[in-house]
């Protein structure tokens, strides 16, 4: 279905591009290196462009090697998530003396994957608010029934299970991402929590996750490993930052997170997007941060639609013709350029990450006729085949992408929707220029029908009335009781407060929560046989197997010593 | 086939009456000459090499070395961008990983090296050899691999029962695990020093059973038919004559076996969640390895943090030098090194 | 790879029989086995996971059968019979578990192997969401072969050299390079590729390429073939060089005719355990050879890759399709590696050598079974003088050093190094 779909969309920009890069025939190659979590979409753009004739190598050894690779004049240009001059744990990493000028390549999400069942049911619409994001990798909000997250959650009644998060082991992208956001947003846990791992502070922007020893977190390598960590079966209670497309591969939730405008917004593509609307480039010339982005205004961003962990990662381009790069490389690498501005973020959503807005897209454009030899790039945007704007320039991206549900206001009852990968896969997927990932995709004949009438509401114990709760758990006893009506009272509290954009009527079908499912335990029955008779019981098997010969083999010894 | 893990000999030959060419005293000819001459040049070529990678390697960890000083040794933190940074607990973790992979191994090991040279039909005993040799042979990504995507989610049961059934033994305690707890995940049992350790033993136990076949069927024959004349069962003749004939190269090969086990990279890269605490626990969550933590961290490390791990790299160097000595030393005095 | 001690004559028994009782005891303490561990496990402790199934079933099955063998024998031949089963058990579940990681490597790439394109194409037309039948690995097989033909190159002619020098022309400096390079056959291998991209790439100014990777990987190779080659050179009897000497050959004839092709189907070895190594890496290259999804057969210029690179890019993709290709790569280097050491087979000469070996073995069987029939005391006569030969070697060590030199060369050495020497 994807591939398919993915053909499509390749077929479509082919049209759409007609004949403007095939004209330019005189393409060399040229090599890049750097971020591993572009890697994907840039693999995939490589791809694309090798028809024209452009010869893209693109090494994906991380974004450190990358930029000191660039620095060193070993490649032509490097892609990364931090830019020059940053301080990355204390170290300044000093610029190039080559001039270089940023441009925007991949956005994406910092998506919160995880692995969470109450009473053997999967968890899969669990809603988190950037404080409780950071307690959990800060280590200060240590299980999954601690009071902000049930304050997040109010139809989830989740149990005292241990919360594992899982970061990245190596050096990554993603966590360089989500640094940003903690750096930027909750500087003093953030700042507290890398003083307890060992580093100096005020702590920033890293690439390498720190990890206090004994504090329960398990590191892994790559987004592969990441995800399929927390995708074991075995290992509930776990909760990873990864790309939204790990999580729709391995077919697990991602936490929808609070917003400015007091929404917990999945990180659909549109959603990135949208939030990547109010990023902005630094444009003064003389600052250090020349070119650099500046997310604040993401995270802070009013929209209802954005997901506030949005980031994009750069691609460093030289500006002048030294270390080896000369004006025909220049020619290819603009053209390569304007590609993956325009026509390569159409395919940026069924890769797993969030097509560039307009804005950055022009800022993109600004740069590439700087990069020697690119001057007759396009760098008209009216002819940007972009998906979040159309040919006039205007924004189709603020008109068509969705809205979140009511029930995805902070304070109301949770959307019982499942969320990333648990979600049903779409029928049709998304259209190549529509930027909404899965519009209120009717999800059908999940798992999450039925047992709506099994359990009353009224001996939900402890919390206030009409709130879903789910089983308790702890016990493990298999008394169905505990497990509350999800399904009325999550549609009650749709219905109450409802009428927003989104149908909700659609929902109601599946409002039965995937929660409020009937208790089946997994845990081992451990009634009757006590350990005791266990033990007693191994040794009388034993004894009769082992016993009739033993005793028989004395006879007969005694036998042949008489 | 003889050689196995040759002593490197340091001094001439052993016996005295050993058949040693005689030193020759008469002018050599001017083919000898430049022949000797090439060989030299050879010798310096790759002395010179290799003492620039050396040179490299201590330049390279310098500047972290000298920073880090006396502390280098004893830190367990790895924040070298921090200046708080040291090798006491990825070393540690180095030698915990690559004494689990030892000591798993080396039964397996013997095993097999036993069943080829003692227990196998002749018939087959030359492909068996051909098997292992080429087991050795089986690219240490593909190990990681298999680790990855099979073992890691496969072994946390065994885990969990050892550290249950064992919990006396201080090692195979799991720190915040609790058996009585029925919403305990597994979590606290995957990407430990266990895991990796069974990993890199898989991918040893081929080497060492190789170098351990090798001697045990050097084992003299006269003295296989005198134990057995003597009527010693097999197992008797094993462990009188075999065994102890092939001591040296059994203790020589686990000495190897934990050379490679120590400088694994890539398996131990793609199990391993590294701690930069001395974990003792070994069935816990969490381990750290020297090559492991240069291949997760080059990437995206800062030119001081590069040099912090050529430190390590150089301090897992000179470690595993000392073991190679230490191998070769023990497999010189043995009966059976004294030809291998 | 042949055997020492039959080599020489000494052919050792086989100590078989198989009786009934034997097997009937293996049989009756392997279903008592199963049963009651399906007993215990069903009935009253559940046991979950299948390993602890088997383990529980392997222990209750040791006792059982040492019960069962005890009812007939004494307490020695109980632990022999015991031993036994261990021994077989150990080495069935190595060989079991490793040819298990082949077939694992297999099966996961299973999706990627059938497609014929995946050997003849490469990736350039191929991206992440691409299905399978499109794009392959061509490139890196070819990049595989041509960095380590350019390794070979450069390792091979240094490294005989080397370890020639060390035979030789022992002294103190000998001692020196010989230390140097066993301690460098324990470098971690991504060292070897720092080494040359700050060396080569940075500070001469080679771009990354072939040619960079494959001196990152000769890095590597070269301790390893050293050590393996300077232990067999080792080998070589003292009474063989001195035979050519006193003929009046002079050192380099007698390295030329004597020695090298005594040594070489043990070089050959040597040559290739250290290719096996070198060509499965993945560190070294990392840093080296750059990355690219096209053919590139030009080791001078532009980067290539090689496949373990291409298996760790590939594994680490979302896409499951990138997966299966990393697997179907694997497998493809597993295959390359055993055709190594077919190569090594064929090359190395040790063919020729091992079936003179196991004609002389056949005739000295087909001897042994004509006087054993005609004149048993004959064979006892030549037993003990057997032994009487091995006891008069000094220090009693194996029977090829001692052993008169009375044919040519090749018979006596079998040379070839173990694998452990490429670690």
């Amino acid at each position: 279905m994807r591939r398919a779909l993915a053909l499509l969309v390749l077929a479509g920009s082919l049209l759409a591009t007609g004949a403007a890069p095939a004209a330019a025939d005189s393409f060399v190659p040229v090599n890049g290196a750097g971020s591993s979590w572009s890697s994907n979409a840039v693999d995939q753009w490589r791809r694309n462009v090798e028809q024209y004739g452009m010869r893209i190598n693109y090494a994906s050894t991380g974004s450190s090697d990358g930029r000191n690779q660039f620095k060193a004049g070993t490649v032509d240009f490097a892609i990364t998530e931090i830019p020059y001059g940053l301080k990355d744990g204390g170290v300044v990493d000093t610029p190039p003396s080559r001039g270089f000028v940023y441009m925007p390549i991949v956005a994406g999400g910092t998506a919160f994957m995880y692995n969470l069942s109450v009473g053997g049911k999967q968890v899969t619409n669990l809603r988190l608010s950037g404080e409780v994001v950071t307690g959990i990798f800060t280590g200060t909000i240590t299980s999954w029934d601690d009071a902000a997250i049930a304050k997040d959650n109010p139809g989830l009644a989740l149990p005292r299970r241990k919360i594992v998060p899982v970061v990245r082991s190596d050096g990554s992208g993603s966590t360089a991402q989500f640094t940003t956001w903690m750096a930027a947003r909750h500087q003093s846990a953030w700042d507290a929590y890398c003083k307890a791992a060992g580093r100096s502070t005020p702590c920033g922007v890293t690439s390498s996750y720190p990890t206090i020893p004994g504090k329960g977190f398990v590191a892994q390598p790559n987004s592969q490993g990441v995800a399929g960590y927390v995708a074991q079966r075995g290992n509930v209670g776990t909760i990873t930052y990864v790309e939204y497309s790990y999580a729709l591969k391995t077919g697990y939730p991602v936490a929808k997170v609070l917003n400015e405008a007091g929404y917990y917004v999945e990180p659909t593509a549109s959603n990135v997007a949208v939030g990547l609307l109010g990023a902005r480039i630094n444009t003064d010339e003389s600052s250090p941060k020349y070119l650099t982005q500046d997310l604040s205004g993401v995270y802070t961003n009013k929209d209802k639609r954005t997901y506030p962990l949005s980031s994009y990662s750069y691609i460093v381009v030289p500006t002048s013709a030294q270390n080896g790069f000369t004006a025909p490389k220049g020619h290819t690498l603009g053209a390569f350029a304007s590609y993956f501005l325009c026509e390569g973020q159409q395919q940026a959503e069924v890769l797993g990450y969030s097509p560039l807005p307009i804005n950055l897209v022009q800022a993109g454009l600004d740069q590439v006729g700087k990069i020697p030899g690119a001057t007759d790039a396009n760098v008209d945007i009216k002819k940007c085949h972009n998906p979040t704007f159309s040919a006039d320039g205007s924004n189709t991206l603020t008109k068509n992408a969705p809205q979140p549900s009511e029930c995805d206001k902070q304070g109301n009852d949770q959307c019982d929707k499942p969320t990333g990968g648990a979600a049903p896969a779409p029928g049709k997927g998304s259209t190549p220029s529509g930027a909404g990932a899965e519009p209120s995709t009717p999800a059908k004949g999940t798992t999450s029908t039925g047992g709506t009438g099994t359990a009353g509401t009224g001996d939900d114990p402890g919390t206030d009335g009409g709130a879903v709760t789910g089983p308790t758990g702890t016990d493990g006893g298999g008394d169905a009781g505990t497990a509350g009506g999800g399904g009325g009272g999550a549609v009650v509290a749709g219905a109450t407060t409802g009428g927003g954009p989104v149908v909700c009527s659609d929902d109601t079908g599946e409002c039965t929560n995937l929660v409020s499912m009937p208790v089946e335990t997994d845990a081992p029955q451990s009634g009757g046989v006590g350990p005791l008779a266990v033990v007693a019981a191994c040794l009388l098997a034993v004894g009769l197997v082992v016993i009739p010969p033993l005793v028989s083999r004395g006879a007969a010894a005694r036998k042949a010593r008489r | 086939m003889s050689a196995t893990m040759q002593a490197p000999r340091v001094q001439p030959e052993v016996p005295r009456d050993a058949d040693v060419p005689r030193p020759i005293g008469t002018r050599r000819s001017l083919g000898d000459r430049v022949f000797r001459a090439v060989l030299l040049c050879g010798g310096v070529a790759v002395l010179a090499i290799m003492g620039f990678v050396g040179i490299f390697l201590f330049l390279r960890a310098w500047d972290a070395l000298s920073q880090a000083g006396w502390d280098f040794l004893t830190t367990q933190a790895w924040e070298p961008d921090s200046g708080n940074f040291g090798i006491a607990a990825i070393l540690v973790g180095t030698i915990l990983i690559a004494t689990v992979a030892v000591v798993v191994a080396v039964p397996f090991a013997v095993g097999v090296a036993l069943y080829i040279s003692e227990y196998a039909p002749p018939r087959l005993r030359q492909s068996l050899i051909s098997i292992v040799d080429l087991m050795a042979a089986i690219p240490s990504v593909v190990f990681g691999l298999w680790g990855f995507f099979f073992l890691q989610g496969h072994i946390t049961g065994l885990a969990r029962w050892l550290s249950t059934t064992f919990d006396w033994f201080p090692p195979f305690q799991v720190p915040g695990s609790d058996p009585d707890d029925p919403l305990a995940t597994a979590t606290v049992y995957t990407s430990s020093t266990f895991i990796a350790g069974l990993v890199v033993a898989m991918m040893i136990t081929p080497v060492i059973a190789s170098i351990m076949r090798e001697v045990f069927t050097q084992a003299p024959v006269g003295e296989r038919e005198g134990a057995l004349a003597l009527g010693a069962t097999r197992w008797g003749m094993i462990r009188r004559v075999v065994l102890p004939y092939g001591k040296g190269g059994m203790i020589g090969g686990t000495m190897l076996g934990l050379g490679r086990a120590l400088g694994e990279t890539i398996a131990v890269y793609m199990i391993i969640s590294p701690v930069f605490a001395i974990q003792w626990h070994v069935l816990a969550n969490g381990g750290s390895s020297v090559s492991s933590l240069i291949a997760l961290r080059y990437g995206e490390s800062t030119p001081f943090g590069m040099s912090a791990l050529m430190a390590a790299g150089l301090a897992l160097f000179l470690m595993t030098l000392a073991i190679n000595f230490g191998a070769s030393s023990v497999v010189a005095r043995s009966r059976s090194g004294a030809s291998s | 790879m042949a055997d020492l001690a039959p080599a020489r004559g000494e052919v050792r028994r086989q100590l078989t029989g198989l009786r009934i009782s034997d097997l009937l005891n293996l049989c009756g303490a392997g279903a008592a086995a199963v049963a009651l561990t399906a007993l215990i496990s069903s009935q009253l402790a559940p046991v979950t996971s299948p390993l602890g199934f088997v383990a529980l079933a392997a222990a209750i099955f040791l006792a059982l059968y040492a019960l069962l063998v005890s009812l007939a024998e004494r307490g020695v031949a109980v632990r022999d019979r015991l031993v036994t089963v261990m021994v077989h058990g150990l080495a069935f579940t190595v060989l079991a578990v490793l040819v298990f990681i082949v077939v694992f490597t297999f099966a996961r790439g299973a999706a990627a192997l059938p497609h014929l394109n995946f050997f003849t194409d490469d990736m350039a037309k191929a991206g992440p969401l691409d299905p399978l039948d499109v794009g392959g690995i061509a490139h890196a097989i070819v990049g595989t072969l041509i960095q380590i033909t350019i390794a070979l190159v450069i390792t091979i002619p240094l490294g005989l050299l080397t370890a020639v020098f060390l035979t030789e022309m022992p002294g103190r400096f000998a001692r020196l390079v010989r230390t140097v390079v066993e301690a460098m056959t324990a470098l971690p291998s991504i060292v070897a590729g720092l080494f040359v991209y700050a060396t080569l790439v940075l500070a001469l100014g080679v771009p990354k390429s072939g040619v960079a990777a494959a001196t990152a990987i000769s890095i590597m190779m070269l301790p390893i073939m050293i050590r393996s080659a300077d232990v067999v050179l080792r080998l070589v009897p003292g009474t063989l060089k001195e035979a050519s000497y006193a003929l009046g050959a002079g050192q380099f004839r007698t390295v030329r005719q004597v020695v090298l092709p005594t040594t070489r189907s043990g070089l050959t070895t040597a040559v290739i355990l250290a290719t096996a190594r070198g060509i499965g890496e993945t560190s070294p290259v990392l840093l080296t050879s750059g990355f690219t999804a096209a053919m590139n057969s030009d080791p001078t210029s532009g980067p290539m890759v090689s496949l373990p690179l291409a298996i760790f890019q590939f594994v680490k993709s979302p896409e499951p399709t990138m997966v299966a290709r990393g697997f179907g790569t694997a497998a493809v280097l597993m295959l390359l590696v055993l055709a190594l050491f077919v190569v090594a087979r064929v090359i190395g000469g040790s063919n020729p050598l091992k079936k003179d070996e196991r004609r002389r073995a056949k005739e000295q069987a087909r001897a042994r079974r004509r006087t054993s029939r005609s004149k048993r005391p004959a064979r006892l006569s030549s037993l003990s003088a057997l032994a009487r030969e091995h006891a008069a070697a000094p220090g009693g060590s194996t029977p090829v050093k001692h052993t008169p030199v009375e044919h040519t060369p090749v018979e006596h050495l079998p040379l070839e190094p173990s694998p452990q020497e490429q670690s």
